[in-house]
């Protein structure tokens, strides 16, 4: 009881993990309930075909998982394009943006000597190299470099900024005993810089669903989650439009999941709050 | 006033540490001509006011730091932590977020490449040593302040260093961990009879402590006086020779006055 202005005297508090956790997936439920109960209620009142039943969205999720779309193209192939996509874009970026921070937060001298072309590459929004991307690159690299340029800053510059985080105090517990620098990155700075680079993964992923989205509705391609939702936007099919984005925020949703699991196993030693 | 009971059959040990150094910090002068000899089996504690250049005198001793000019030798040497063996307490809570305390005690051990028999051993006395046998598989997270200060001390202690550095240890703790930590640092510096430099901003505890007293003047920290102190161990904290070097020495800080 160290948070507000009142204290138990005496009696135990009764805590169950159990009860807590069936407790809060049941109050998800019944919000969601709510929410959809709420659509239901407003379309049936707006009585448009812009404004789709959740009923109406759930019939056109099931036609396009069995039947495909208009191009016979089914549900499952558009996620499993899209997810390819997003796992090679976003893994170059790790693969590359993880060791460079790194690098680049042991020795400044080779951040402070590129930051010239770092730092404005970085603002570049990766929507402006779209046009660019159209003309010099075709099919999956196309949409593996949007990507990557979407996730690779965050990255980046989470691990640079982490290495410099570090604190000093960590390192100089194994150097008084004289450890070497090897020593030093091994077992200090990356363990120390690891929460973080998992932050910044998580936050790059998100990134890279934004950035597909965007290269997928360029066009040029048949099968993928943007692309189907450009397909029915211009026959101005609400219900499938809607099941394309809830798909998306779905599987968003299913990967920082995984990713919040995967740290509270790997760091336990950490307090670790994730939203 | 200075060094008024000494005592030459004390002094005629080995000694260990030799001091002549200037430290500066681009042009902020820290610590001036600051020249003191260290004898094997000393506690030498230094007191000055807070914010003295203490902590910088602690890991210019640790051979974390470089002097601007001078030198710091041990046994003739350069002072280095690659070649001594040497160890320190951190003044701030060092202990290592992400091992267990056992991982974290023995961690000097498997840098200085103690085999596995000797790391267990060495690892499970020190442990027992400050009282934490039990916690070997606790993360810093579980455990209290106390007992994170208790990881720093059995960590330095388990190299078995032939120089311990003791930066402000007890700083963060209540008064009464303070009390039951002194006693317990004198324990273990009785039975193990190691050479200590024990830092503190606490006059009390340096004359609890001390065999030799250094006192440091405001920045840049020269030094104003020093002491040895003979009183008989455990000393009584309210005995009237305590109380008149506790007394004078307070004095010489110029916390008084």
């Amino acid at each position: 009881m160290e948070i507000s202005g009142f204290h138990r005297i005496r009696g135990k508090m009764e805590k169950n993990t159990g009860m807590e956790k069936t407790k809060t997936v049941g109050y998800n439920v019944l919000s969601l309930f709510g929410f959809l109960f709420v659509w239901t209620f407003v379309s049936w009142l707006m009585q448009s075909p812009f404004f789709p039943s959740p009923w109406l969205v759930f019939k056109a999720f099931i036609d396009l998982l069995i039947e495909g779309d208009i191009e016979d193209v089914k549900l499952g192939m558009h996620v499993v394009q899209s997810l390819l996509r997003i796992f090679g874009g976003f893994g170059a970026a790790c693969l590359l943006g993880i060791p460079l921070g790194l690098l680049m937060g042991l020795y400044p001298r080779v951040y402070d000597s590129t930051k010239a072309i770092i730092e404005p590459v970085r603002f570049i929004p990766p929507v402006a190299w779209i046009p660019l991307v159209i003309v010099l690159l075709i099919g999956f690299s196309r949409f593996v470099f949007v990507i990557w340029l979407g996730a690779f800053f965050p990255i980046f510059i989470g691990t640079l900024l982490s290495v410099r985080g570090v604190n000093p105090l960590h390192v100089d517990v194994p150097k008084s005993f004289g450890a070497s620098r090897m020593y030093i990155v091994r077992k200090i700075i990356i363990p120390s810089v690891l929460p973080d680079i998992f932050t910044s993964m998580r936050v790059g992923l998100g990134i890279a669903w934004e950035c597909i989205m965007a290269a997928e509705m360029i066009g040029g391609e048949r099968v993928g989650i943007g692309i189907m939702i450009l397909k029915y936007a211009q026959l101005i099919r609400m219900e499938v439009i809607i099941v394309g984005i809830v798909i998306i925020g779905l599987i968003g949703f299913c990967l920082n999941e995984i990713f919040i699991l995967v740290e509270k196993r790997v760091f336990r030693w950490k307090e670790i709050v994730s939203i | 006033m200075e060094r008024d009971s000494f005592n030459l059959g004390e002094d005629m040990k080995k000694e260990l540490v030799d001091v002549a150094a200037s430290k500066s910090f681009n042009s902020m002068s820290i610590l001036e001509d600051i020249k003191f000899k260290l004898h094997e089996n000393e506690f030498l504690v230094i007191v000055g006011p807070s914010g003295c250049g203490k902590t910088t005198m602690a890991n210019l001793l640790a051979g974390l730091l470089k002097p601007t000019s001078g030198h710091i030798t041990m046994n003739g040497e350069e002072v280095d932590p690659k070649v001594h063996n040497i160890s320190i307490v951190f003044q701030e809570p060092s202990c290592i977020p992400w091992r267990t305390l056992w991982d974290d005690i023995t961690m000097g051990l498997q840098i200085k490449g103690a085999d596995k028999k000797t790391i267990e051993k060495r690892g499970k006395e020190v442990i027992k040593l400050v009282g934490l046998d039990g916690f070997e598989k606790y993360f810093p997270k579980q455990i209290s302040g106390g007992m994170k200060q208790r990881v720093a001390i059995a960590r330095a202690y388990a190299t078995d260093p032939d120089f311990l550095i003791m930066d402000e240890p007890f700083g963060h703790l209540d008064a009464q961990t303070r009390y039951l930590m002194q006693i317990e640092i004198m324990r273990i510096w009785e039975k193990e009879k190691k050479t200590v430099v024990f830092i503190t901003n606490n006059i009390e505890e340096a004359v609890y402590l001390a065999t030799r007293i250094i006192v440091f003047s405001k920045l840049p920290a020269r030094i104003k006086g020093e002491y040895e102190i003979n009183l008989p161990r455990p000393r009584d904290l309210t005995s009237l020779e305590f109380l008149k070097a506790r007394a004078e020495i307070t004095e010489q800080c110029e916390v008084v006055g």
